[in-house]
């Protein structure tokens, strides 16, 4: 019979010690996925956002700082820039909801010239421009919450001291789920003047969308230039490198994720060498008898390898598919620490599994393998069964 | 009963079985207490920062400081209010503050972060745990000087003694290091309060105010009027509440870290059982021995169980050990709640060394039961004519 049916077979001799295996190997496995699957993701937002050519301008101290809603008008100016808007966390709640969704303060006119991958239709895009206390969400939002047109939303402010009373006047489509409302900035500018607050003129962040991806460095450093000698001097940066901003402040996890994925390795090919070492000590006679009717060296090798891979590839196999899915659990229960789904975030993270799992097999079956080749048939034949 | 000893000669005989196993689940028991230690960490920077008499007085609707501004008139009138604990000299323990975020590159390349910046006065160090100046000396108010914490200094750039972090367009020289009991204060950088305002070009602008009441009836009384209080629009968080939320907004990295111990203990458990399963086939003629001799089922049971688990907490044991070269080593990641870098050391105490030794403890038991029951369900006439 061939190499695999009798690998295969002996795979299905001890059931249980095979499937405890393969269960060890995929349930560590699945983790891995669902770790390595999050560090993509943070990749996937990158380099979706490299593609979009636009430009974030933030104060040089951070979030903290103020960017002047003149600067916007500044930036419209310069050569290169297509379209440029104000674009102000609000961050306020929703009934008792702490974080609903996101929420920004922008420029109705513009706002889809910087997003053009975003589409709403005319008449209410017409309506958002027209109507101060209008507002836009994603669909999602609205087909979550159950939300029509002309739908009333009060949002409680708790960064800036003012509550929102905003109508909703459209729905928009995107592609990735951006969870985000968008709102008139000179609504809330209005506001915060009458409340005599001084938190008011302040753009918050300028994003803004640029002709040709090789003319951006120019824009950065034009923006840049125009406010240096100003009281708020500005940091632009590509939206690639502002996502990454992000990701920076978890600082360490990364290091940590992978060391726990070292770890894991280190386990799994313990687990699987023991396994496959026990069961070669119960079949010693059965190798002499082979080698007794000829099988070579090289043949048993094989035969032992092939089985110590199988076992692990098959876990792997399991493994790689539980945290995919588990992946795709996630992304519809925490669409905001899980924007992508598995086919957008798809990319060569996915066969580590894979490839981990053959290396175990691989590395975990050598000293079997090993000594399964050396055996002296006498020896071997020697014990009674 | 089933002596002890019969267990462990098994384990010594199987020595290569049994290093293989407990190395395995040592190597498991380590990445979960590492992941608890973390967790812990995180946990004891903002637990110990709340002082049960502490309140922190800011914006009304504002839910943490950062978010928060008052004028500085407002602020300092909070000082005039009833019960407030005074110091030795009779002057109210009452902190005007001005703490704002800063967008500020790490050492070795690590990126960029938010990092807090604290302006204050002389009596606010007398309401963070434990403050003393470790190295250097305090900062003088009105030159421009800084002082931080040396975690701190070696995870940012510009924060060691004797070099300046920029702000604005004034340069602060960081003259000392300070620690705080392991608070968050050790997450912050602290200048004068009227150097930082004047810095900002906000000279005004402060945004909360920290005080200490007498007891706890004059801290609620304290609560009460500001919340009703309809002039100046404030509100007082009682310091442990306050850092209580926080800890909620991190909750998410906990999670992550029960998840990811969950599923490593299951990993493990699959291979405890197996180890098990071959030790019972291999053992069959022994089992037989026993029942023929009288032990009881049951003494049988617990014998195999016993060694599952035995064999478990040896690699627990030894997990929890390989763990120590990590013990205080401090690290930091965002904290969602005030968007900043907050940084925190592993901590390995008791608690999570216990919760290590419990996961052990489960992966034996659960590993070990169904081997366990088959050793107990072998016919004694089969098992005696076993090889």
């Amino acid at each position: 019979m061939s190499l695999l049916k009798y690998i295969w077979r002996n795979i299905r001799r001890n059931k249980i010690r095979s499937l405890l295996t393969i269960l060890s190997v995929a349930f560590s496995l699945s983790l891995m996925t669902v770790l390595y699957g999050f560090m993509a993701s943070q990749e996937t937002w990158k380099n979706a956002a490299s593609l979009a050519n636009r430009v974030v301008v933030m104060n040089v101290q951070g979030f903290s700082g103020k960017v002047p809603i003149a600067m916007v008008d500044d930036v419209r100016s310069i050569d290169g820039v297509k379209a440029a808007v104000p674009y102000s966390w609000f961050g306020g709640t929703l009934q008792e909801e702490k974080m609903p969704f996101a929420q920004f303060a922008t420029d109705p006119e513009q706002v889809f010239q910087v997003w053009p991958d975003l589409k709403i239709p005319d008449d209410q895009l017409k309506v958002f421009r027209e109507n101060r206390r209008g507002c836009v969400v994603d669909r999602r939002i609205a087909e979550k919450r159950g939300w029509k047109i002309g739908e009333r939303i009060l949002l409680k402010g708790t960064f800036y001291p003012v509550n929102l009373d905003l109508e909703l006047v459209g729905i928009f489509d995107s592609a990735k789920n951006t969870d985000s409302l968008w709102f008139n900035w000179t609504y809330l500018d209005e506001s915060l003047r009458a409340m005599k607050n001084d938190a008011g003129g302040n753009a918050g962040t300028i994003f803004a969308r640029i002709q040709e991806a090789a003319e951006i460095p120019a824009v950065i450093k034009a923006i840049d230039d125009r406010s240096a000698s100003s009281e708020t001097p500005t940091r632009s940066q590509t939206e690639a490198a502002f996502a990454q901003m992000f990701v920076d402040m978890l600082g360490n996890v990364q290091v940590m994720i992978r060391l726990i994925g070292l770890l894991v390795v280190l386990c799994l090919t313990l687990v699987a060498a023991n396994s496959m070492a026990m069961a070669m000590r119960e079949r010693v006679t059965e190798i002499a008898v082979l080698k007794a009717i000829g099988f070579s060296r090289r043949r048993v090798m094989v035969l032992v390898l092939g089985e110590a891979f199988l076992v692990s590839f098959l876990g792997g196999t399991l493994g790689v598919g539980m945290g995919c899915g588990l992946l795709h659990l996630m992304h519809l229960a925490l669409p905001q620490q899980f924007p992508f789904t598995i086919i957008e975030m798809m990319g060569p993270w996915i066969s580590y599994g894979f490839f981990v799992a053959g290396g175990i097999g691989l590395v975990s079956g050598l000293i079997p393998a090993f000594n399964a080749s050396r055996l002296s048939v006498i020896n071997g034949l020697r014990r009674v069964a | 009963m089933i002596p002890a000893k019969y267990n462990l000669r098994n384990l010594k005989v199987r020595w290569v079985t049994t290093l293989m196993t407990v190395v395995s689940t040592g190597l498991v028991v380590m990445a979960a207490v590492l992941v608890f230690g973390l967790v812990d960490g995180l946990e004891h920077a903002l637990q110990v920062s709340g002082h049960p008499l502490d309140l922190i007085v800011v914006r009304k609707g504002s839910t943490d400081e950062i978010s928060s501004g008052l004028q500085q008139q407002v602020s300092r009138e909070v000082a005039s209010l009833p019960g407030i604990a005074k110091d030795e000299n009779g002057r109210p323990l009452c902190s005007v503050e001005l703490a704002t975020i800063l967008t500020k590159p790490r050492r070795n390349k690590g990126g960029t972060t938010n990092l807090i910046i604290r302006g204050l006065e002389d009596v606010g160090r007398r309401l963070r745990p434990g403050f003393k100046i470790t190295q250097g000396r305090d900062l003088k108010p009105g030159v421009n000087e800084a002082i931080t914490s040396r975690q701190m200094a070696e995870r940012f750039e510009n924060l060691r003694m004797g070099e300046k972090l920029l702000i604005n367009h004034d340069e602060f020289t960081i003259v000392g290091y300070f620690e705080s009991d392991g608070s968050s204060a050790e997450s912050e950088v602290w200048m004068d309060l009227r150097d930082l305002a004047t810095a900002r070009r906000t000279p005004e602008l402060t945004t909360s105010v920290s005080l200490r009441a007498q007891d706890a009836a004059s801290a609620d009384a304290l609560i009460a009027q500001l919340s009703d209080d309809k002039r100046f629009q404030l509100s007082a968080i009682p310091e442990v509440k306050y850092f209580e939320d926080q800890l909620r907004q991190s909750s998410f990295i906990k999670y992550i870290g029960y998840f990811i111990a969950a599923f490593l203990t299951f990993g493990a458990m699959f291979a405890a059982a197996n180890t098990m399963y071959a030790a019972v086939a291999s053992r069959g003629r022994e089992i037989g021995t026993l029942r023929a001799l009288g032990f009881s089922r049951f003494s049988i049971l617990s014998s195999f169980l016993f060694e599952s688990v035995l064999l478990c907490l040896m690699g627990g044991l030894l997990g929890c050990l390989a763990t120590l070269p990590f013990n205080g080593l401090s690290t930091g990641t965002a904290n969602f709640a005030s968007f900043s870098e907050i940084t925190f050391s592993f901590r390995f105490g008791p608690r999570v060394l216990i919760q290590g030794v419990m996961l052990a403890l489960i992966m034996g038991l659960l590993g070990g039961l169904l081997p366990a029951l088959r050793a107990v369900r072998l016919n004694i006439i089969d098992a005696l004519r076993e090889r």
